[in-house]
């Protein structure tokens, strides 16, 4: 089973269990509060991922740290090849 | 060390993304069971903008990433050869 199907079949239960729950055909009435809550639960749950997703890519992104010394050792090579390709003969 | 420019909007998405997520989290999760005469309901707005708001945003969300899609698609065509 691949990757694609598994994520929708569980999707497709958790849709399943949302919709057994909230448009109440086996007619067991839950309390008042218990319902308002459940209506707008799938909509919560893409907002909190929204929120999750937005959080972590600033995390990293405040945390990612340069290389100093890659950076200088890369900035050599680069010179260094520019020099042998010109006195190769490559124009610039 | 990242530049202080990255961590300044680094945090600030951390924060926001916090606010946002307390926010809606009381919203949907904990207003029900409060009393509706405690003062509380004050700071929220009616209930269905929950729903609504957030499918709107998804929508202008995917509105802009489909025509920001056509405007790079559009300035790469090429012209087609002739034979």
């Amino acid at each position: 089973m691949t990757k694609l199907v598994q994520w929708l079949c569980g999707l497709a239960l958790l849709g399943t269990a949302w919709a057994t729950l909230a448009l109440d055909p086996l007619g067991l009435h839950l309390p008042l509060p218990c319902q308002q809550v459940l209506w707008p639960f799938p909509v919560y749950l893409l907002v909190a991922f929204g929120c999750y997703s937005l959080a972590a890519i600033g995390y990293r992104l405040a945390t990612f740290n340069d290389c100093e010394a890659a950076a200088k050792e890369l900035q050599e090579q680069i010179r260094e090849a520019r020099a042998d390709l010109s006195r190769r003969g490559l124009k610039f | 060390m990242a530049t202080a420019m990255d961590q300044l909007v680094g945090f600030g998405l951390v924060a926001f993304s916090l606010l946002l997520f307390v926010y809606y989290t009381i919203w949907i999760i904990i207003l029900p069971f409060i009393d509706s005469d405690h003062g509380i309901h004050k700071f929220f707005l009616p209930r269905e903008y929950s729903v609504t708001i957030p499918v709107v945003a998804g929508l202008l969300l995917v509105l802009f990433v489909g025509v920001f899609i056509v405007i790079v698609m559009w300035k790469n065509r090429k012209p087609a050869k002739t034979d």
